[in-house]
């Protein structure tokens, strides 16, 4: 197994790379002092692979406890004059509006760079939005790279630009840039100088109003400068095509113009070299604020511009607007014209599609008719599931079964984790999922509405710290009836298996010790705490059952490992886990098992009868022995005080 | 050069096309990968696009552009044939994976046989039983290296023998070295036999 991280390497090696990986090492090559993320897909692995080297390069790497502790601690150190990264997804930069919208007017001594993952398909998020809002927002550059080479180059690139700006700059990716590989090109690493300082200067870092307004100002004259440095960033480029070839911009005359925001340039590329379209093709990497002076020069030469851009129309609003401001006479297509779509990522097919609607050329052959006949016959959407032996099937299973026998239906307010995939049938276990932290909250608000039926809501470890404690006080201070299930595997398990304050291990591989999730809970003035097995069903449901009845707010922390996590340790280890088994005698083919907890260790046989089959990736948790009505199901040899996934010997468990 | 990989979640589609990404950078050929994750969790579809020599531009293949797949799930092959050329290569796994959702009619697992057909009525199918090799050579776990193996004896690749095996060995653990040899060229084999079976077949 390749041990060395990839992102180490000298100068001139040229190696695979993820995006993720690229704005690693571009943070690396600009001495990165003080890095900070808090979990996100796709975001997630750049702290992860700065993690794993800030020990032996001397800096510091964290996973702070959610985003805008993040950016404080990073902006904290851009204070104190050291460079510092900032890493989320974009939902992340919602939280960070308040500390940023006014880090920007303050400013940074070294540079701040805030990287942030867009997700225009919505691979992982609850939300498309468009992070460049926040950039205007708070008048803070972002810049777009287009592959892993430029992801690098522009990550160092960008503390440079922020500290000629004393701003904090946005790097805007998405998941193509993320999880896509590209030979990238080292350049040198430079040792972090871990000298910070904070001096003094209150007119500039204690932004009581008298001293903010003045520094108001500053900003808006910065945001100008930023546009005149966005003129000649090298990365903001035109290229001219002609007949499918790239040709010297500046020798040939084309009146059709393309403005390719960030990673949408290769796409535009590609159909145009296929297509033969001729056209300029201007590329953008600063998308805020746009470079004025070139886009102006690029519009003048053009009768039709065709604005290609990912999530919003931000370029195409901006530049229209630079146009009439210009008084420019130049029909600007995109969104808006509904050549290029409103939602979903972009790909070299939709930008193909537009080409083909502007000049009838076109792209590639068509999907056969015969194709998407069988495509709609043949192929349905896997519905995600929760792993086998996860902890959280064992919960939700309970929490139903406990309403279920109350029979005063109920309303169980979900968060955002791993948890999220018991939503689907057969569990059904949330009836909401907003955003991080939202559970509680919103739980206490239906409390409050008058309803007769039981309030729950449901939140992880994880969740919990990041934004959930707010709320549990809240519902203690204004008494919400309520009952609040915390689902506690000690680890952020959705994006990857982060450690959280529970895991005991920080990301410079330091002990910390465990936050003590209970005492937290009785902090905040909860009364009605406790904590059980997440596979003990039977006292999960009376707990349950009874916390119902109860005035609340109480809480039920339902506490058991990751099933990935366990798995992997005890692999680790060559030890077993025990099985279920299914007796064929006992089995009369009824599915109730599959119905009350559908996991994905179940298979199907017809074979010699309709029966349930165990597939090889069982491990034994057991939640399934107990939904057979005939007692089909065993786990053969497994005690039965061992709870949820056990190893065979236990001797060497300890 | 563009293949599709696809498969379900726990397959080694991601860490098979790195494999194949770091041969071709080896052989001195330019790559692009673009892939998708899913979540921590397993069972999901995966796919991901390898580009190699001059057509690795953007990160994606548009459709009707791709060269080759390689699936380690049937009906995951049917999910992405839309980006193959007609007549283009498939290496598939004749694996099913029928996910609870299926059981449960949340979802449909189509037919196997219907399956293979759909994909052999406008591709050129290879289907190996990966799987059951893997478990030949030691363990299921390496089934990606037995397609990786089928996938060399194709010849499609633009990728020396020795330097696919060069970038596996590279990839997995020391002390299962010789057991992926033997995956590999378990994959191999398998391509072998099926190119006898189709002369057999023509001929006739
Ligand atoms: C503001 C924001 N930040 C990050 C994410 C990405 N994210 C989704 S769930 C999750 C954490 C889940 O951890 P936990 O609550 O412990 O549940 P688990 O997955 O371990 O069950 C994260 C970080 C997000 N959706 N929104
Ligand atoms: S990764 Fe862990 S927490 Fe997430 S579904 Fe799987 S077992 Fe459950």
């Amino acid at each position: 197994m390749e041990k060395k991280n990839r992102i180490l390497g000298g100068a001139g090696e040229k190696v695979l790379l993820t995006g993720n990986e690229a704005i690693a090492r571009g943070c690396l090559e600009a001495g990165v002092v003080v890095a900070t993320a808090y979990p996100g897909t796709p975001a997630t692995t750049i702290m992860e692979k700065l993690g794993e080297v800030a020990p032996e390069l001397g800096f510091h790497a964290e996973l702070s406890v959610n985003e805008a502790v993040a950016f404080e601690v990073a902006a904290g150190a851009a204070m104190a004059g050291v460079r510092s990264l900032m890493a989320t997804k974009m939902l992340g930069v919602n939280l960070i509006a308040d500390p940023l919208t006014v880090i920007s007017v303050t400013g940074v001594r070294a540079g701040l760079v805030i990287v942030t993952a867009d997700d225009p398909q919505q691979f992982s998020s609850q939300n498309a939005e468009d992070t460049r809002f926040f950039g205007m927002l708070a008048k803070v550059p972002v810049l777009e790279p287009m592959d892993g080479q430029e992801a690098k180059d522009m990550a160092r690139y960008a503390f440079e630009l922020s500290e000629e700006l004393e701003l904090p700059v946005f790097l805007r990716i998405t998941p193509r840039i993320c999880h896509s590989s590209f030979p990238v090109e080292f350049g040198e690493v430079r040792r972090p100088k871990r000298n910070g300082k904070f001096v003094r200067d209150p007119k500039r870092f204690v932004m009581i109003s008298t001293y903010s307004r003045p520094r108001q100002k500053l900003l808006n004259e910065k945001i100008i400068r930023a546009r005149s440095i966005a003129d000649t960033n090298p990365w903001n480029r035109s290229f001219n095509f002609q007949n499918g070839m790239m040709v010297d911009p500046g020798k040939v005359y084309n009146t059709f113009g393309i403005i390719a925001s960030g990673m949408t340039f290769p796409y535009v590329q590609e159909v145009l070299e296929v297509t033969k379209v001729n056209a300029k093709v201007l590329k953008l990497a600063t998308t805020y604020p746009l470079p004025e002076n070139l886009i102006t020069e690029f519009l003048r030469e053009m009768d039709q511009v065709l604005i290609v851009e990912e999530n919003d129309g931000v370029t195409e609003l901006l530049t229209r607007a630079l146009a009439q401001r210009k008084r420019l006479n130049v029909r600007i297509m995109g969104k808006d014209e509904g050549l290029i779509p409103m939602s979903g990522e972009l790909n070299p097919d939709i930008v193909g599609d537009a080409m083909e609607k502007l000049f009838g050329i076109k792209f590639r052959e068509d999907l056969t008719e015969a194709y998407l006949k069988a495509e709609k016959e043949l192929v349905s959407q896997r519905v995600p599931a929760l792993c086998a032996g996860c902890p959280h099937r064992s919960s939700y299973y309970s929490i139903r079964e406990a309403l279920r026998r109350k029979g005063r239906g109920g309303s169980i307010m979900g968060d955002r984790g791993c948890y999220n995939q018991g939503a689907y049938e057969p569990l059904e276990g949330i009836d909401s999922c907003i955003c991080m932290g939202a559970s509680i909250a919103m739980a206490s608000g239906i409390s409050h509405s008058g309803t007769n039926e039981p309030v729950l809501s449901v939140i992880g470890d994880g969740t919990f710290y990041h934004s959930g404690i707010p709320s549990l006080l809240n519902a203690v201070h204004n008494r919400s009836n309520i009952v609040s299930l915390i689902f506690d595997n000690s680890i952020t398990a959705m994006t990857g298996h982060q450690m959280n304050p529970g895991t005991g291990i920080n990301l410079m591989g330091e002990s910390t010790g465990f936050a003590n999730l209970k005492k937290i809970v009785q902090a905040c003035g909860v009364e009605r705490v406790q904590v059980i097995s997440a596979f003990d069903t039977k006292k999960l449901i009376e707990a349950v059952m009874e916390e119902i009845d109860q005035p609340g707010p109480s809480v039920i922390i339902s506490r058991a490992p990751c099933a990935l996590v366990v798995e992997r340790n005890i692999r680790k280890r060559k030890m077993e886990m025990y099985r279920a088994e299914v007796d064929l005698e006992k089995c009369i083919g009824c599915k109730a098992c599959m119905k009350k907890i559908g996991c994905p260790a179940f298979g199907w046989s017809n074979e010699p009868k309709p029966h349930l089959e165990i597939l090889p990736h069982c491990n034994g948790c057991g939640l399934c022995v107990e939904t057979c009505p005939f007692g089909a199901i065993s786990v053969p040899g497994k005690p039965d005080d061992a709870l949820g996934i056990s190893v065979k010997h236990r001797e060497v468990k300890s | 050069m563009n293949i599709i990989l696809s498969g379900v979640g726990g397959n080694g589609v991601v860490l098979t096309t790195r494999i194949i990404a770091e041969a071709a950078l080896m052989e001195g050929i330019d790559v692009r990968v673009g892939e998708v994750h899913g979540l921590a969790m397993r069972g999901g579809t995966v796919v991901s696009h390898l580009r190699l020599g001059p057509d690795a531009k953007g990160v994606l293949i548009p459709q009707r552009m791709a060269d080759m797949m390689l699936s380690f799930e049937p009906l995951e092959a049917i999910r992405q044939m839309k980006f193959l050329k007609r007549g283009a290569k498939v290496i598939i796994n004749n694996d099913p994976y029928v996910g609870v959702d299926a059981h449960l009619g949340l979802s449909r697992y189509p037919d196997l046989c219907r399956v293979i057909e759909q994909i052999q009525e406008t591709q050129d199918l290879v289907d190996v039983p990966a799987t059951h090799l893997a478990l030949k050579a030691g363990n299921v776990v390496m089934t990606n290296v037995v397609m990786l193996g089928t996938l060399s004896a194709s010849r499609e690749l633009p990728i020396r023998r020795e330097v696919l095996l060069e970038a596996i060995k590279s990839r997995v653990p020391p002390h299962t070295i010789d057991r992926n040899i033997k995956a590999f060229e378990l994959g191999e084999k398998a391509f072998q036999e099926w190119e006898q079976k189709r002369a057999c077949q023509t001929g006739s």
